[in-house]
């Protein structure tokens, strides 16, 4: 007997049955189809996440005061007794295959104008800043480069920022109070957004020195590096380590590379697409148990069928085959119409939810497939012993 | 006829299929058994979060320099100031006859070292009050003593990790340690908290405030706790705290304040919003189950088809037929229901006995609705096949075979 | 090419002991035509299962074309059964949801047989039985008469030398129980050996040769 018969056997009974077949496959096609659009919104925020910190690049090495092993803040942030300097990020700019280096202080202070005033964030920090997190001005230009140690009262406004104290005027030129100082704006930066919490837009930007000084302080939070590509991130690591261990003595700062938080990053978010995953398969699951119980039924309503193919001739073997096929094409056919829907509905919330980061899985959508042929194999299997195992005998004489 | 007929006959119904009734079974419990499950852990992570903001003190505020007026961002956590908060500052709160306890606090990192054993540490600065406030308690030796809130004392207390590293087995209490370059006394050992959000007691020092505030070279504080009378007072305290600032800071509102209540308000609605959806997303496994029942009851409807003619002859309603036929869905359904809250709830215990530092509480909300969703669902995919035998002609039903 | 020699069947009812085939010896010899009579309980459908390698005898030697088929497993018998039975039952056991086509096809999907053949003999088989308009039609669709002519159409479509038949007019009206009996006649002409059981007498007269069973053993031959 040829495969395509009995596929095509096993097709025509599902066919037969058409009402119990679709509610059979339905439970397939739920099952699938949350599968998909659950990995698919995992996967999108998977990406979505990733995008938002390599927005900065992911050739970003960042150095913080104090040593600590986890990613957590440490208290050397807000004080240390060994403080992290901008003379120490000057130097580690000059190192070789560095392309920036930004030494960098946030705060929280008042800005303003003659008229009008706002409590905002304060971020100190080089002339670095639009190379390093990829942000562009528009209009004016950034804090003047070499500059550093001992530098004017400049600064630059968030797009947000100077709406809000300029309104439609333009800000360039104009002198502004920032706590107790007064800088000159020299720039307008673009309009940037929400990111991890933090609105870029409602910020201001004076030089590193200016922010310790006003914030009385002596270390700077963190130094951003920018280096070169085309290195290796542990040669980079290494040298920076060392410059700063022969400037302290000691190794008193932590290291954290882009491309160690990339790495953490992932494996959370992969986790998190996974747990989804399963999430949408203890449906997959009870669709599954569906199947079998669908199959148990068929044998049970069919034995004196299998007695009349027993008695014109069929192996045990071919019986067995056929209500695995059977059980296949359910699964199958469950398992691509729940494909096609959980595609569909991805489609679909991509265009009406244009906001909510979807992206569709593959990998999952194949693993789906080919859980549903298995699933489909595993749920036949036992009807299908089941029915070989009838003696020809008795199954022809139950009716 | 009578309710007790119809679930006995729907009984002995079931009883004839006993394979698919399991199948059945199975399906329906695997839905229930994990959306118990779900429910729990996100009921029992709520819970345990909010115990833990609970933990940090009854009745707090925090008081953190610097305000933004971003709306929706985070507060400025750690941001520092202009102007800053001092311990002038916090002296003033006193002031406010609604406050019963001020905690200021300053924080930074330095090297604590013991005969050449040395580890960075995070030095946290603070008053007797803290005590109270965190609720935090020692294993061996005193707190920090009442004293002036400006007075330096070279005396700390250490957390249980600290002990562990630098003491080993040793006596701690009495020894001297070296704090960056300056030597301060042992007077207590924090008994280990465990895991706590936020902040790990456990492998910090804690000095007096001003001592703190002179190794960091530093006058301002990076937070102050503050411990209202009641919890009715909070909000009042609140509005005294921002006078209070305001009068020192030259009319100026520069803090932000957080209540408990409101990060604890937080976190229960993200928790809550999260339990929710990932039990719905379970719950898509019941809509499933409900499907199989609706498939399996249709096929007994059709099977049965002589015995429905047969009933209806002698004399059955169309309501008593749909009746047996939702009765029986009805009967499979719960018993799933009640196989998969079994299931759940061993499934639960066995996760708490691997992990009885995290409680799991199953609420009974939960169960009910598991009970309720389960028979909901059999009745609404049931009522189509028991309409079908309800509405089944006598003389051809009787007919065939 | 059918001989049994010896054969015992007994099954086990309970605690008792029922001895349906008691010491069976008979041969039937190609294109012969046999009915097996006998009052019911006589052991005559277990002989006929026996013949037709649905049943194994608890003990004697069963030839089937020169090979002793008593030894035979489950899977030998069934392709035996393919290449050399036809059967036709009382109840005719078409499956309800194929159509007569579909149903006289089925035991040439099991041989494997290419379908431009199978199209071709089924076609055949249809005029051969006068079923040629009915091709499309699913039992429910059918007669009783017509029902037992696909049933005849599928058991000689693998063209058997033994074609086995049980009661075939048990279940039909007079009129179309004769054209069913001339229609398995008509086979039995081709060289076809027949065995049919029946319980009716003038039926069973019909054949060359009677064989009449009490109790598990043949009284007449």
């Amino acid at each position: 007997m040829q495969y395509f018969d009995i596929i095509n056997l096993a097709y025509k009974t599902v066919i037969s049955h058409k009402l119990r077949s679709i509610l059979t496959a339905l439970g397939m096609v739920i099952g699938i189809a949350s599968v998909i659009v659950l990995t698919s919104i995992g996967r999108g925020v998977h990406a979505f996440v990733l995008t938002e910190f390599t927005q900065f690049g992911t050739n970003l090495i960042a150095v913080f005061p104090g040593k600590t092993t986890t990613l957590g803040l440490s208290g050397a942030t807000i004080s240390t007794v060994r403080p992290l300097s901008i003379a120490d990020a000057i130097s580690l700019g000059e190192l070789e295959n560095i392309i920036a280096a930004l030494p960098l202080v946030q705060g929280n202070a008042r800005i303003e104008t003659g008229k009008k005033q706002r409590r905002t964030t304060v971020l100190g920090v080089g002339a670095a800043v639009p190379e390093i997190w990829k942000i562009k001005v528009a209009r004016g230009r950034f804090l003047p480069k070499n500059e550093q140690a001992n530098p004017r009262a400049f600064a630059v406004l968030g797009d947000k920022l100077a709406a809000q104290l300029f309104a439609k005027t333009s800000p360039l030129g104009q002198r502004i109070r920032i706590g107790n100082d007064r800088y000159r704006v020299l720039g307008v930066m673009e309009k940037k957004g929400q990111m991890m919490g933090f609105d870029m837009d409602d910020t201001v930007y004076i030089p590193t020195a200016k922010a310790l000084e006003m914030f009385n302080r002596e270390s700077v939070m963190e130094i951003d590096l920018l280096y070169n590509k085309n290195t290796q991130v542990k040669a980079i690591e290494k040298q920076i380590s060392n410059l700063l261990q022969r400037r302290h003595g000691r190794e008193d700062f932590s290291i954290i590379t882009q491309d160690q938080m990339l790495k953490s990053m992932d494996s959370i978010l992969n986790i998190l697409t996974l747990a989804v995953a399963a999430l949408g398969g203890i449906s997959l699951l009870v669709g599954s148990v569906g199947i079998l119980t669908i199959m148990t039924v068929a044998v049970s309503e069919r034995i004196s069928e299998i007695g009349l193919l027993r008695a014109v001739g069929a192996e045990k073997a071919m019986i067995f085959k056929l209500f695995l096929s059977e059980a296949l094409v359910l699964s199958v056919i469950g398992g691509v119409i729940g494909i096609f829907l959980g595609i569909f509905i991805v489609q679909s919330i991509k265009f009406m939810v244009p906001g909510l980061p979807v992206q569709l899985a593959w990998g999952y959508i194949c693993t789906a497939f080919i859980i549903s042929l298995l699933i489909g194999v595993i749920a036949g299997v036992i009807p299908a012993i089941k029915a070989a195992r009838l003696r020809p005998l008795e199954a022809l004489r139950s009716e | 006829m009578m309710v007790r007929d119809t679930l006995s006959f729907s009984w002995t119904a079931i009883k004839t299929q006993p394979l698919r009734v399991i199948l059945i079974v199975l399906a329906m419990s695997i839905g229930i058994t994990s959306v118990t499950i779900l429910t729990a852990l996100g009921e029992s992570a709520r819970l345990y979060i909010v115990n833990e903001f609970q933990a940090l003190g009854t009745n707090l505020i925090i008081v953190l320099p610097g305000r933004t007026e971003t709306t929706g961002g985070q507060p400025p956590l750690f941001g520092a100031t202009p102007r800053d908060l001092t311990l002038a500052d916090a002296n003033a709160l006193y002031r406010s006859h609604h406050i019963a306890a001020i905690a200021p606090i300053s924080v930074g990192a330095a090297p604590v070292s013991i005969r050449g054993l040395e580890r960075e540490v995070t030095i946290l600065g603070s008053t007797s009050a803290l005590r109270r406030v965190r609720h935090l308690s020692l294993s061996k030796g005193h707190f920090l003593p009442e004293m002036d809130i400006d007075r330096t004392l070279s005396i700390c207390v250490i957390g249980q990790t600290i002990k562990d590293e630098l003491f080993a087995r040793q006596q701690a209490v009495g020894q001297w340690l070296r704090i960056n370059d300056r030597r301060f006394r042992v007077i207590g050992v924090l008994a280990s908290e465990g895991q706590s959000i936020g902040v790990d007691f456990d492998d910090m020092v804690i000095v007096p405030v001003a001592s703190a505030q002179a190794l960091f070279n530093t006058q301002s504080l990076f937070r102050i706790l503050v411990e209202t009378k009641s919890k009715e007072g909070m909000y009042k305290a609140v509005d005294d705290i921002r006078e209070l600032i305001k009068l020192r800071h030259e009319g100026e509102d520069d803090v932000t304040l957080i209540t408990q209540d409101s990060v604890v308000n937080t976190f229960d609605e993200i928790l809550v919003a999260l339990t929710l959806t990932v039990a719905s997303i379970a719950s898509i496994s019941l809509a499933v189950a409900g499907i199989l029942v609706m498939n399996v009851m249709w096929v007994s409807v059709t099977q049965r088809t002589a015995e429905i003619g047969l009933l209806k002859a002698l004399g059955a309603t169309q309501r008593q037929i749909l009746w047996l036929f939702l009765t029986e869905a009805a009967m499979v359904s719960i018993a799933g229901a009640l196989s998969g809250l079994l299931l759940g709830k061993v499934i639960l215990l066995i996760l708490q006995v691997s992990y009885p530092e995290f409680p799991l509480y199953l609420p009974m909300w939960a169960v009910f609705s598991a009970l309720a969703v389960a028979l909901l669902t059999a009745l609404i995919f049931g009522v189509l096949p028991a309409r079908q035998a309800a509405k089944m002609n006598a003389v051809t039903a009787l007919n065939k075979r | 090419m059918i001989e049994l020699e010896s054969i015992h069947r007994i099954f086990q009812v309970g605690e008792q002991q029922v001895h349906a085939l008691n010491n069976i010896n008979l041969t039937i010899k190609k294109g012969e035509y046999v009915s097996i009579m006998g009052p019911s309980g006589s052991g005559k459908s277990t002989l006929l299962n026996v013949i037709s390698l649905l049943d194994q005898p608890s003990s004697g030697k069963y030839t089937l074309n020169n090979q002793v088929v008593t030894e035979l497993n489950d899977d030998q018998l069934a392709q035996i059964r393919r290449k050399n039975i036809g059967f036709i039952f009382q109840f005719f056991h078409l499956i309800a949801r194929y159509s007569a086509a579909e149903n006289i096809e089925i035991p040439m999907i099991l041989a494997g047989i290419p379908v431009k053949e199978r199209k071709l003999r089924v076609e055949e088989a249809l005029v051969d039985v006068g079923l040629q308009s009915r091709a499309y039609h699913r039992p429910d669709q059918l007669s009783g008469g017509q029902i037992q002519r696909v049933a005849i159409a599928r058991a000689i479509i693998m063209r058997p030398q033994i074609l086995l038949a049980d009661e075939p007019t048990g279940n039909l009206d007079r009129r179309s129980g004769e054209e069913i009996i001339e229609l398995i006649e008509s086979l039995n002409q081709k060289k076809m050996t027949l065995v049919m059981i029946t319980h009716d007498e003038i039926l069973g007269c019909r054949a060359q040769r009677r064989i009449r069973l009490v109790d598990g053993k043949i009284t007449q031959l």
